[in-house]
């Protein structure tokens, strides 16, 4: 009886790594990665996708859609290739990553979960390809929320749920992530939010489990409180559970083409709104009240720069449209506070097609794309916190000018920033930037227009959705965009998801090297 | 309390210069028989007797140099101020302009950014066009000085870098320091020289060549007729100011090098790599599109593609083609290089090549250090060090540049305009480039359309770009004016 395929390859690996090992371990040089725990835990989060695509199946089977059958089929796919990573992969006791491996498992995971994530689209009666499929799936683990459907006002239930779904379990993996791998992995300054418990050494332990299923709590209580909401506030039942989970992981994906312009309701609006921008807030700050015995949120700065940014635009563009466009003073503060907290939190919904509002809004909300929300929410974008110590250094610079030899230090929170906090910030934002210009190039080059390439690399890399123009404004979608741009996007999202290096530090010849 | 009066005293000199250079204007005008001279005696007397005025008026003993503030005042009053008389010949001209305009033709062609509110330049007055031109010349001696001389001592957005060091303790710093500054004033004199020079010789008349080298050598960007270089529809000229738009966005600083007879270390430098590097590769880009959607001949594409980067990314903003109807990699390439700029210490403006060099040096950095958590790892510039101040200065300074950009837009959006004009605008003058994208501001249009306001803030957002930002932030924090 011969072993399958699968176990067979994983033995083949190890021998050949051994030997790999053996060599080096002799030269003095450094191991190969063990890409053992790496693919076990993979095969773990596609176990659970494909328990999450029971729902949808069952949701379809309920409502007497033949679709159900589509997710069955995607979820045995699925569970098999899981069970197979599982099995073949299984590591001897408690499984410990190493700095290498965890960068490599959060790249591959999120590349995973879309790969499968999209089988149910290809399979479904829609007629998508798979490059759609797999932009519509990364799309939605990331929170971005373009879409290259249509007509998704007559779509299947199962496949509206099932965006939804993705949306919901891609905001509950940043938020863990955000909270359990990149302090640890150093990544754009976020050593700053660092847990007290967790240790100092380059070793990735559970420790934070604690804090991530507290985290977990608040972000499924949120969502079932939104989805009730929605629901008394005149939703049907299904429309409000898709949209609380699409608001609470700032995804954007609706059930609608009008997306929440579908209901002229000022009650959803402001629902939705008050939820998205919590959505945007620092998630460790909602349990922190039992950690510490002080409310944390109305103290904590970052949370401030949130609201006052909110705050602000909201008020510039209400009286934009109240003095200009001659709207109500009622309508216009409920559309700017919606489309604001939107975009701000890289949610992506859209009450009204806020492009036809004239220049200044389009260029407020080209700007507002890159802002983002804080550090540990579900948002995307650059982040407040950065932006803080961006301000913080610029003002530093200008007070060295005036007195060259005195000693400034930038602070957060009350507390002193180190400078190698500092420089993580930096190098942040200057890949940011740099990798903004980079995408929006190549997609010029595939033919797409000035304005949706820049937009289109905008709103991707920050995870918001929707971008400006004619083609994937907000009241378009990404349908007509390239093959080739499709998947330039999809990779622009994964990047600004996973902070840019942690995906990047995979391409340097150091990482393979040792 | 700052003591204004060498400030003061220094602005009265710079007034002098310039009140002594409109009799040049006067006297071409005078020759060619148009009734304009007046207007340039006239302003040439207003500025003579302000000039004059403030020499006299602020004479003090104490020989002290400068301070650190009374610097700053003096950089920033010292641009300022002979814009606003500068403009005096463009108001008491027979084209009567009105006061916002003429400010910011003037601001236009001090700053060497090249964005203009005439139209009908064909037909201009000899004296005006001239005026134009000199305007642009004097400010990129101006700004040459200005980078050498000011910027590394004040720290600015990273210009300490750059500071001259003293090469041996043979040598003092004040005339060496003096010394360099001959040399380069007489390089770009040469250069301005040996442009016109070229030009006539490849069939320019002699006005033409001598206003044209003196804005292609400032990378101004104003010139003669409507259509800009394609007036001309020459290739060796194109070629000409082509390079002539490159010498002007080298650091000059390599001239004086040069001149000693170093020229590895030219060759070495690796801002000069980045600067030139850039620039070819979106040329090649260009040049391919417009092979391949517009069909052109490959020579033809490759000099339309070439002057047109070369103008843009060292912010000359001369014209060849009209770019305003190419769509999508073109002007996306095009609006990512008006950033980008020139090299430090050159007339170019925008970003600085080396700013970006250190920051992707940073960058680099910092993704190895993710996997060596513990090393110590320095990004270098030109194989030297990168002090850490350094680079929370250049960071700051992009900061700030990007800060300015977006608030500038977003007024200029407030006035009405629609979104690719605000945001071409607002990172043209920015960035002293000169035209915008879109049909009002394209290289086709003019300036003359926008609101009044919009004028002035725009001449404002030249200033500011041209003054590298913090010389007029610093007036605006408080403990400047305390002690």
């Amino acid at each position: 009886m011969s072993s399958p395929p699968w176990v067979a390859g994983m033995n083949l690996w190890t021998a050949t790594r051994n030997r790999a090992n053996s060599r080096a371990d002799s030269r003095g040089e450094a191991r190969l990665i063990d890409f053992r725990p790496v693919i076990f835990v993979n095969g773990i989060l596609l176990i659970v996708l494909a328990a999450a695509m029971a729902v949808p199946a069952a949701v379809d089977w309920l409502y007497d859609d033949k679709d159900w059958q589509v997710f069955v089929m995607a979820g045995l796919v699925t569970l098999l290739a899981g069970l197979a990573m599982v099995l073949g992969a299984r590591p001897e006791g408690r499984p410990e990553l190493t700095t290498r491996q965890a960068f490599l498992l959060t790249t591959s995971a999120w590349v995973f979960m879309a790969a499968f994530g999209a089988l149910p689209f290809t399979f479904s009666a829609l007629k998508v390809s798979y490059t759609d499929s797999f932009f519509e799936a990364m799309s939605g683990l990331t929170t971005t929320g373009s879409t290259i459907l249509a007509g998704l006002d007559t779509m299947p239930h199962g496949i509206l749920l099932w965006r939804a779904i993705l949306h919901w379990l891609g905001g509950i993996g940043i938020i863990v992530m955000a909270v359990a791998i990149l302090p640890i992995l150093r990544i754009g300054g976020m050593q700053l939010f660092k847990m007290e418990s967790s240790d100092k050494t380059d070793k990735v332990k559970p420790r934070t489990s604690q804090v991530a299923s507290g985290i977990v709590m608040v972000y499924v209580v949120l969502t079932i409180l939104c989805g009730v909401l929605l629901w008394l506030a005149g939703m049907t039942p299904f429309e409000a559970v898709c949209h609380a989970m699409a608001t609470l992981s700032t995804g954007g994906f609706s059930t609608s083409d009008a997306s929440a312009g579908h209901w002229n309701s000022a009650w959803i609006h402001w629902i939705l709104t008050i939820f998205m921008a919590i959505g945007g807030a620092t998630f460790v700050l909602f349990i922190s009240p039992w950690r510490r015995g002080r409310w944390a949120i109305l103290t904590d700065s970052q949370i401030r720069w949130y609201l006052h940014f909110l705050i602000f635009f909201t008020i510039v563009l209400t009286l934009w449209q109240w003095a200009v466009n001659d709207w109500s003073p009622g309508d216009a503060l409920t559309h700017s506070a919606f489309n604001v907290v939107s975009v701000v939190t890289t949610t992506g919904f859209a009450s009204t097609d806020y492009s036809l509002w004239g220049g200044l809004p389009q260029v407020i909300f080209f700007y507002l794309t890159f802002i983002g929300g804080c550090t540990g929410s579900t948002s995307g974008g650059v982040k407040i916190f950065r932006w803080e110590v961006l301000f913080a250094m610029a003002g530093v610079h200008l007070k060295r000018l005036l007195h060259p030899h005195g000693v400034f230090v930038i602070d957060f929170n009350r507390q002193r920033i180190s400078d190698a906090v500092v420089d993580s910030v930096l190098g942040f934002v200057v890949m940011y930037f740099l990798t903004f210009a980079v995408f929006a190039l190549a997609l010029t080059m595939t033919g797409m227009d000035f304005i949706s390439s820049i937009t289109g690399s905008a709103t991707a890399l920050s995870n918001v959705g929707p971008g400006l123009g004619d083609v994937i404004g907000p009241a378009g979608n990404f349908k007509p965009v390239p093959d080739l741009a499709k998947w330039l996007l999809s990779f622009e999202m994964m990047l600004g998801r996973l902070e840019l290096f942690t995906v990047l530090v995979l391409f340097s010849r150091s990482f393979w090297r040792g | 309390m700052i003591d204004f009066r060498p400030v003061l005293q220094i602005i009265g000199w710079i007034l002098c210069l310039l009140a002594l250079s409109m009799t040049v204007p006067a006297a071409i005008d005078a020759m060619a028989g148009s009734g304009q001279w007046m207007a340039f005696i006239a302003s040439a007397g207003i500025t003579l007797v302000a000039g004059l005025g403030l020499v006299l008026g602020t004479r003090t003993d104490n020989r002290k140099p400068l301070s650190i503030r009374q610097a700053y005042l003096a950089a920033g009053l010292g641009w300022l101020v002979p814009c606003l008389f500068a403009a005096l010949p463009f108001s008491l001209s027979s084209l009567d302009l009105s006061a916002s305009d003429a400010f910011f033709e003037a601001t236009s062609g001090i700053t060497t950014t090249g964005s203009t509110v005439l139209s009908g330049l064909d037909t201009l007055a000899p004296g005006l066009l001239l005026w134009r031109g000199l305007l642009q010349w004097l400010g990129g001696i101006g700004i040459i000085v200005m980078a050498l001389a000011v910027l590394p001592v004040l720290n600015i957005g990273g210009m300490q870098m750059f500071r001259v060091e003293v090469v041996s303790a043979r040598e003092r710093t004040a005339p060496r320091a003096a010394r360099i500054g001959s040399t380069l004033i007489s390089v770009y004199v040469g250069l301005t020289a040996l442009l016109a020079l070229a030009l006539w010789a490849a069939g320019m008349g002699r006005f033409d060549a001598i206003t044209h080298a003196m804005s292609t050598i400032a990378t101004g960007g104003f010139s003669n007729y409507d259509r800009s270089m394609a007036h001309f529809d020459s290739a060796t000229m194109d070629l000409i100011v082509f390079v002539g738009m490159i010498l002007g966005g080298m650091p000059f600083l390599l001239f004086f090098t040069l001149a000693q007879g170093d020229w590895r270390r030219v060759l070495r430098d690796q801002q000069v790599h980045w600067y030139l590097g850039l620039m070819a590769l979106g040329s090649i880009a260009i040049t391919l599109w417009l092979i391949d959607v517009r069909h052109f001949q490959p020579l033809t594409a490759l000099r339309h593609a070439a002057f047109t980067v070369a103008s843009v990314m060292t912010g000359t903003g001369l014209v060849t083609l009209d770019y305003s109807d190419w769509a999508g990699m073109p002007v996306a390439i095009l609006f990512f290089l008006t950033f980008v700029g020139g090299c430090a210490g050159s007339t170019a403006a925008g970003i600085k090549v080396f700013r970006f060099q250190l920051l992707f040096a940073n960058a680099v950095v910092q993704i190895r250090q993710l996997l060596r958590p513990h090393a110590v790892m320095v990004p270098s510039f030109n194989n030297k060090p990168i002090p850490k101040d350094v680079l929370t200065s250049v960071m700051g300074f992009i900061f700030v540049y990007a800060l300015a950009f977006a608030t500038l837009s977003m007024m200029l959006a407030v006035l009405g305009l629609d979104f690719v004009t605000a945001l071409s605008a607002s990172a043209s003058a920015i960035s002293n480039v000169g035209p915008g994208l879109g049909d009002l501001i394209g290289p086709g249009g003019t300036f003359a359309p926008l609101p009044d306001l919009a004028k002035i803030l725009l001449a404002g957002g030249m200033l500011f770009g041209r003054l590298e930002m913090f010389i007029l932030l610093v007036v605006f924090v408080p403990s400047f004016w305390r002690d």
